[in-house]
């Protein structure tokens, strides 16, 4: 895997008092405004996740993950994790699964581009 | 050293770097900001350097006056000089949306324009997205910050593509040094690099898929025409779909113009991204053939700095330091006669 195709953060993924905290990396090699990204689904292991009440945290700000189409002047630093919020999802600290994320990019000045990223990798929980 | 060379190692044209060919250890969190312009500084890269503003600078498009200034401690600390800022003209924020209005475009430069000011820069290369007829309304801006504009010309333009004409009228009309031209040699490459073509390989393209892409990314058409004619075809043969993937990302980032058209655009060029894919041996570059082009900007009066500019982090996950050093003493060696 080339450094700009990964989407799965460094910081993996980690239980929180309400659910799970996903790390995401932008597979760019700039920063975009996150209007122009889509996160296209979850699965942990092999089961699709539900993302209604999902949220995205960036830098201090939270958005629900349906309204991350509007953000077009916020934008998601390349070097750094944006953290995908999944409620109502548990899993045990310590215990290993596997996490397969989706993430379409739409670069900004190139209309008509869309690229599909998928990344699959066994995480340890925090 | 006679006379005539020490006049082209003072006023002739300089060789410096982009950060951009350090894309990988950026991404990788290698180096932060400060390492990456002291390791440059340290293998004797600079001091002219560019950098994505929206790749290495957190706070951009907006960069506040005590990050500013922290970066500008930074380059001299390290003896760089931030010659060039590339800034981006994002229309479609948006996706399958209208674009943005022309106000809020111009305004999104703007924002950037100051930011480039105000950390040193001397210019920004901008984009073909920007409306030609949003000309008029920026350089006044430009001129009054005394920042210059160069449109990168990448492929698949070259001097001879229509919105590259439509632009040198307008800048006949206004004719202002504050708006010129970067080319960008990508758009005259002279075949697809070997170290690409291997990189096809390497995910299992078949060789018969690699000899229908070099038949199709020479002839004539829109890069995505071509693009679709070969996965229409490689899919009739049963190639993978990721295997056409990886080779038709040549059509994207190189085309096959003829290198000595960049003659036309000598005159309004203020900065030149020196694209490479790799270094041979030989000490000459795999698909853009620099000993055509180099003299027609050394002999033409430019004076500006080409930047080493290595986009095989686009299929290679090496970090581009030897190859920028590699690609550097070339361009030295040709801007010097030799």
């Amino acid at each position: 895997m080339l450094p700009v195709e990964r989407i799965i953060g460094e910081e993996g993924l980690s239980a929180t008092p309400d659910g799970l905290r996903l790390a995401m990396r932008l597979p760019w090699y700039r920063s975009l405004p996150f209007s122009t990204i889509e996160v296209g689904g979850v699965t942990i292991d092999g089961a699709p996740v539900d993302l209604a009440e999902a949220r995205v945290e960036f830098d201090g700000a939270v958005w629900p993950l349906g309204e991350l189409g509007e953000q077009t002047n916020a934008f998601w630093f390349v070097r750094d994790s944006a953290f995908l919020h999944i409620p109502g999802v548990a899993a045990t600290p310590g215990s290993e699964h596997e996490v397969a994320l989706t993430l379409f990019v739409s670069p900004p000045y190139i209309p008509g581009m869309k690229r599909h990223n998928l990344q699959t990798q066994t995480l340890r929980v925090a | 050293m006679n006379i005539a060379t020490t006049q082209v190692a003072a006023t002739g044209p300089q060789t410096g770097v982009t950060l951009y060919s350090f894309t990988n250890p950026w991404l990788t969190r290698k180096f932060d900001l400060k390492d990456l312009l002291h390791e440059v500084a340290r293998r004797g890269m600079g001091p002219n350097i560019e950098i994505i503003g929206f790749q290495s600078f957190r706070e951009f498009p907006d960069v506040s006056d005590a990050f500013a200034e922290d970066f500008r401690r930074m380059v001299a600390e390290a003896g760089l000089n931030p010659v060039s800022c590339a800034i981006n003209s994002d229309r479609f924020l948006k996706p399958g949306q209208q674009p943005i209005d022309d106000a809020a475009l111009v305004e999104y430069h703007k924002r950037q324009l100051r930011s480039a000011k105000k950390m040193g820069f001397s210019l920004v290369r901008y984009q073909f997205a920007l409306p030609v007829h949003l000309l008029p309304e920026i350089a006044p801006y430009a001129e009054a910050l005394d920042i210059r504009m160069g449109v990168e010309v990448h492929a698949p333009m070259w001097a001879g593509h229509p919105a590259v004409q439509a632009y040198g009228e307008m800048y006949e009309k206004l004719d202002t040094p504050y708006l010129g031209w970067i080319p960008d040699f990508g758009g005259t490459a002279s075949r697809i690099p070997e170290s690409m073509l291997n990189a096809a390989r390497a995910t299992g393209a078949k060789e018969s898929l690699i000899d229908k892409l070099k038949e199709v990314w020479v002839e004539p058409g829109m890069s995505h025409e071509k693009a679709g004619r070969l996965r229409e075809w490689g899919l009739a043969e049963g190639h993978e779909p990721d295997h056409i993937q990886a080779a038709g990302l040549a059509f994207f980032i190189l085309s096959n113009h003829d290198p000595k058209s960049w003659a036309a655009l000598v005159d309004r060029t203020i900065h030149i991204h020196g694209k490479f894919y790799g270094m041979g041996d030989d000490g000459r570059e795999e698909a853009i053939d620099y000993e055509t082009i180099l003299p027609l900007f050394r002999d033409g009066g430019f004076t500006g700095t080409l930047v080493s500019e290595w986009e095989g982090h686009a299929y290679l996950s090496d970090d581009g330091f030897d190859q920028v050093e590699k690609h550097q003493a070339m361009c030295r060696r040709i801007f010097a006669g030799h």
